[in-house]
């Protein structure tokens, strides 16, 4: 495990490598947009661009950029966005505020949808089936923004149960039960979507497990309906489940650009977007390590996972 | 003991309260910017005294300042309670409000609460215009130009170039460092610093008000490059033209050897760069300077009209030493400015070009520096293989300082700002402020979302929201709804290109007949079209819209002015007079819509009898005109379809009737394809320079042969219409293109010869020549201004501005005039149940 794990790893790093320098040569190779604004002198930019060392073969940029990178892990400032900003740091900053709201949602998430679906799988093909499935399909099908209107407007607007943005840190801790009731609207409105791909998965994957031998086997050695369903069909089921639970995880860095922006949580949910359409290359080249590098990476914990859920599968090991 | 501690702490209270008391009457005034300039008795002087904080004596009076508004008559502005302004901004890439560097609107937002300009503007005293007044300035600026003939290129008998500003000692930082003459010195220097690059550094080297060396000392010996103009003949005899390569798209593209591409190349250079856009092994995959140049913008090329737009001469300034760039400290408190050329009225446009400060403070400004040598390696300051410098100045709260009315004491990134009081700002004790100010505290959200934004509106959490057409329908009828100008116009601009139009098909070619252009403009009804399709837009007529000022002392507007009303009345035929339809010329004006279908169809009549004499068109097919927009959102489409419905309209009845129709093509970047001829009918705005209307001809709408690009009536000749124009007496004929030229200042022999600059003759006299030419560029349709631009927004109720009416410069008078109806405590307890 410890020589496939190392042996992952290593991959991982010549992978994200490759990633890295073919988005660096692609984004450099796209044409810069000519200098053209009306009233201000062009050569101000011209000059910025040559300062900024546009001018260089894209070899040399890469190999200055590559030093910077791994001798004093500088991925330089915003040069389209924050401006003068230190890159690395505006990501570090704005990342909290991402990462607690999906985190919350998901915390909250994961057992409604568990739940949801066992139930669903225990009474399938019963009223009480049918009514989860249909919601699910419902939330399923509705983006999770349009949630985000409908929450705000019913519940923070109207209702006046939350804030219709979350506050500062000024009056605020990020953590404290107050922001965290201020982020409720945000959380409802990611987690719909994330309780009924769950309650869905749940369901399908538990009600084929539940019709299994070793199911009945597990009842006639005696164990209960909820020993047999918690003990060995949750844990079959599991091995397709946790991926999903472990991708939503991985995801909660990504951000959701319109749920921040509608509830003003400044988050890096536009970040990358607005990277590559302001043609910012520190940015672009740091968000892209980001998030490579935790694609990456999830995908070896999701696949050493397997083998804790399931002392079946191997890893790495020869025939 | 309990009891004695509690003795104890209440005798220590009671002493420190007589401390207090007595700390007060030895040092009435710890802030030294209070008590000057209130010596009963004394009108407000520009000089104060050396030591303003040893007066006692001096009892606290506010002396108003004279010609300019003083706030609400029997308000307290002062009172105990706590007034804060709710604001929001949209959607932010960060913030930067380094006054060297700012770039947005959002960013000079942050700049306008923690700044004083030397100069600024205010409401007068009856609102009904603005006045200027010194701030970081102690008076008005005074022409020395005589007294340095022979430094800075002056010459003898030359005024209006050295400047002598006396500086307000009273200003200072907010942590109460003083700043004085060299304080502007060392900012103007650090701004103008050739390894910074300062965004803003052309705020004081180009435009009217440039600085003597200033472009020179920024340059430092480096090439800048320029519009070859009439230049570009002997510049290629030279070899010093220049083609910029964003005519093909292609700048930063790479070459053989991956080295990418310059803006600017010679039109000899023959490397070949990759063009991306072309597949590999097609024609045209590769292509190089000098190819572009001889295939396209050459003389008899297929794009030799747009040479003027992308051919350039490099030229490079001989360097200068900071000691030769005209600005310098002649004492601690005076400052002198040299400017490169004479500056016309200069009692309004020298403060109007010192309203945006560049000051930073020194010993900050260079903790945020960080010097770099080629290779991108940190080094000392002023190293000499510094080759760059970058700088965090002003973009977090601890690396920003004021010396403005507010301070900012929070800001998180993309979401908060907070503004607090600057109790070192001198304005709050000065006397001269008196009625401004009563707002404490700023707090403004970022919010990015609209509906976001009206629904914290809605909920009392921010103070004011601008509408879209959707909101309008709503609250077009509130109470607290106010419209704000823009100086934007716009409008539909046609290709009258007959070449190009040939190449598009579909006839398009009967764009070039006069009468179906007049046709087509009488066809829109723009009051329908500003109702249904735009959110607080005005039906528009005219170039210029109603925020451009032709007289900057007085205010006056243009679009106000009699010739420029006339300039419409003519353009649309109305008579007035006596046995008239209008008894007067503003009866005439105020009944102008635009929209007359029965003419638009007779006229449709002559266009069709035109085109078919002139073999435009064969009477029989049809005629499909590209109508490019930016995009095919929802309003877009509906827009595009009133047009075509219109046209269609007026085509009933006439040989058109079921040939003419749109077509709608979507092209977010339709202006560069009509620059390049091959769109047929775009939505044009241009506006901006609102205090200087006259120089908006030449730039928007005559450059295309010799400017930089600007006009969007492709094929429409500026150099080849002829105007006539009696001027002090002297009827004078010029090309329109000439005419707009010395409307804008430059020379023109031609007319100069005559009767001198424009800038020689009195604002009506102006305001007619304009008003001349502007109706000479309408009349020949080949545009058809539509709207000019209004944003709409509601106010909250819990403040008000001093003025309703919106006032060019200083519009209903901002947060420093704003008065509160609700101090913060009584607003939390009614915002929930306030309508709008």
């Amino acid at each position: 495990m410890v020589k496939y794990t190392i042996k992952r790893i290593l991959l991982m790093i010549f992978t994200l490598f490759v990633i890295m320098t073919m988005c660096f040569v692609l984004i450099k190779l796209l044409p810069l947009p000519a200098v053209k604004e009306m009233g201000k002198d062009i050569n101000i930019i011209l000059m910025k661009r040559e300062q900024m060392g546009y001018g260089k073969p894209i070899s040399v940029q890469y190999a200055l950029f590559l030093k910077n990178v791994l001798t004093k892990w500088d991925w330089g400032v915003g040069e389209q966005m924050y401006e003068t900003l230190s890159v690395w740091n505006v990501l570090m900053q704005k990342l909290p505020y991402t990462i607690i709201v999906n985190l919350y949602s998901i915390l909250i998430a994961i057992p409604i949808g568990l739940a949801f679906g066992i139930y669903a799988a225990l009474k399938k093909n019963k009223w009480q089936d049918h009514v989860i499935s249909t919601a699910v399909m419902l939330f399923i099908s509705v983006p999770s923004y349009v949630y985000a209107f409908l929450v705000q407007y019913f519940l923070c607007f109207k209702a006046g149960l939350f804030p219709i943005t979350i506050p500062s840190s000024e009056t605020t801790a990020l953590f404290s039960f107050k922001m965290f009731i201020s982020m409720m609207p945000a959380i409802m409105s990611l987690g719909f979507g994330v309780v009924a791909g769950l309650a869905r998965y749940t369901r399908a994957e538990l009600s084929e497990v539940l019709t299994g031998d070793y199911m009945l086997l597990a009842r006639t050695k005696g164990l209960t309906k909820a020993q047999a369903t918690a003990r060995h069909a949750m844990r079959n089921a599991m091995v397709v489940i946790l991926p999903m639970i472990i991708g939503e995880f991985i995801g909660i860095i990504s951000g959701s650009l319109i749920i921040e922006k509608i509830f003003a949580i400044p988050g890096v949910g536009s970040l990358y977007i607005s990277s590559i359409n302001l043609r910012d290359y520190n940015f672009f080249m740091a968000l892209t390590f980001f998030y490579t590098f935790i694609g990456l990476f999830s995908g070896i914990v999701m696949d050493i996972s397997y083998g804790f859920i399931d002392p079946r599968i191997r890893m790495g090991a020869k025939k | 003991m309990k009891r004695m501690i509690a003795v104890f702490l209440a005798l220590v209270m009671v002493f420190s309260m007589f401390a207090l008391a007595a700390c007060d009457t030895e040092n009435p005034n710890p802030n030294p910017n209070e008590n000057t300039e209130t010596q009963p008795g004394n009108e407000p002087s520009e000089e104060p005294s050396e030591n303003p904080s040893e007066e006692p004596g001096n009892e606290p009076e506010t002396p108003a300042e004279d010609g300019v508004f003083n706030g609400v008559a029997g308000k307290d502005y002062s009172d105990e309670a706590s007034y804060t302004f709710l604001d929001f901004i949209g959607g932010t890439t960060g913030l930067n409000w380094n006054p060297h560097s700012w770039e947005t609107s959002d960013d000079s937002y942050v700049l306008g609460y923690i700044s004083t300009a030397l100069y600024d503007f205010v409401l007068n005293e009856d609102l009904s215009g603005y006045t200027i007044i010194p701030e970081a300035a102690a008076d008005l600026p005074v022409d020395v130009t005589a007294d340095y003939v022979g430094q800075y290129g002056i010459k003898e008998g030359e005024s209006a170039k050295a400047w002598k500003i006396a500086l307000n000692p009273l200003v200072t930082w907010s942590d109460g460092t003083k700043i004085n003459a060299e304080t502007y010195v060392y900012s103007m220097k650090q701004l103008l610093d050739p390894l910074a690059i300062n965004r803003r550094a052309d705020s004081f080297y180009s435009g009217e008000f440039e600085i003597v060396n200033a472009k020179a000392y920024f340059y430092n010996g480096k090439v800048s490059y320029s519009l070859a103009g009439d230049a570009a003949a002997s510049a290629l005899e030279n070899d010093n033209l220049y083609l910029d390569l964003g005519f093909w798209g292609i700048v930063g593209a790479p070459d053989a050897e991956g080295n990418p591409a310059p803006q600017y190349v010679k039109v000899t250079d023959e490397t070949l760069y990759r063009d991306e856009a072309v597949a590999e092994g097609e024609a045209e995959d590769w292509v190089s300077a000098k190819y572009l140049y001889d295939n396209y913008l050459a003389a008899g090329a297929p794009y030799e009209s747009y040479a003027a737009d992308y051919l350039y001469i490099s030229q490079s300034l001989a360097p200068v030493t900071w000691d030769e760039v005209g600005i310098k400290a002649l004492d601690e408190y005076t400052l002198l400015l040299v400017t490169a050329n004479p500056i016309a009225e200069p009692a309004f446009y020298v403060p109007y070009n010192l309203s945006s400060p560049w000051l930073v403070k020194q010993d900050l400004y260079e903790s945020c520096q960080t010097w770099y040598d080629a290779d991108g390696n940190v080094v000392e300051p002023n190293a000499e293989n510094a080759v760059s410098i970058t700088n965090t100045y002003c973009t977090t709260v601890d690396n920003s300082v004021s010396f403005g009315p507010y301070d900012l004491t929070y800001y998180e990134l993309d979401k908060q700002l907070t503004f607090t009081r600057n109790e070192n700002w001198y304005g709050y004790s000065d006397g001269k402020h008196v009625g401004q100010y009563q707002t404490d505290k700023i707090s403004c959200q970022v919010i990015s979302e609209h509906k976001t934004a009206l629904q914290a509106f809605l909920n009392g959490e921010v103070d004011s929201i601008g509408l879209d057409s959707t909101d309008l329908e709503t609250y077009a009828s509130s109470d607290r709804l106010i419209y704000e100008p823009q100086s934007y116009t716009t409008k539909i601009s046609f290709n009258t290109n007959k070449e190009k139009l040939e190449a598009i098909g579909n006839n398009a070619v009967i764009l070039t007949v006069k009468e179906f252009r007049q046709a087509f403009s009488l066809a829109i009804d723009r009051e329908k079209f500003c109702a249904e399709y735009t959110a607080a837009h005005e039906p528009g007529y005219g170039l210029l819209n109603y925020m451009y000022c032709y007289n900057p002392f007085t205010g006056e507007l243009y679009r106000d002015s009699e010739y420029a009303k006339k300039a419409i009345v003519d353009l649309y035929d109305i008579e007035y007079g006596d046995g008239k339809a209008y008894g007067d010329l503003d009866e005439a004006y105020d009944s102008i819509t635009g929209y007359d279908p029965a003419k638009a169809t007779e006229l449709m009549n002559v266009a069709a009898q035109k085109a078919t004499e002139d073999g435009l068109w064969d009477g029989s097919s049809d005629i499909i005109l590209d109508f490019r927009v930016y995009s095919s959102d929802e309003i877009y489409v509906k827009m595009f379809n009133f047009f075509n419905d219109s046209i269609k309209a007026v085509c009933v009845g006439t040989p058109f009737e079921g040939k003419v129709s749109l077509q709608m093509t979507e092209d977010p970047d339709y202006y560069n394809t009509m620059y390049s001829g091959n769109a047929t009918i775009i939505f044009t705005t241009w506006g901006g320079a609102s205090m200087s209307p006259f120089t908006l001809l030449y730039q928007c709408y005559c450059d295309a042969a010799d400017g930089s690009g600007n006009q969007m009536e492709v094929g429409f000749e500026t150099e080849k219409v002829s105007v006539t124009i009696n001027v002090s007496g002297q009827s004078i004929t010029a090309s329109l293109q000439d005419w707009a030229h010395w409307c804008n200042g430059d020379a023109v022999d031609a007319i100069d010869s005559k009767v001198g600059k424009f800038a020689d003759h009195t604002y009506p006299e102006r305001c007619e020549v304009f008003a001349t030419l502007e109706n000479t560029y309408l009349e020949s349709f080949v545009t058809a201004p539509i709207y000019y631009r209004n944003t709409a927004a509601l106010l909250t109720r819990k403040l008000e501005y001093a003025t309703q009416d919106y006032i060019q410069i200083v519009g209903y008078g901002g947060l420093r005039y704003a008065t509160y109806n609700y101090n913060d405590d009584e607003w939390a307890s009614v915002k929930s149940g306030i309508s709008y």
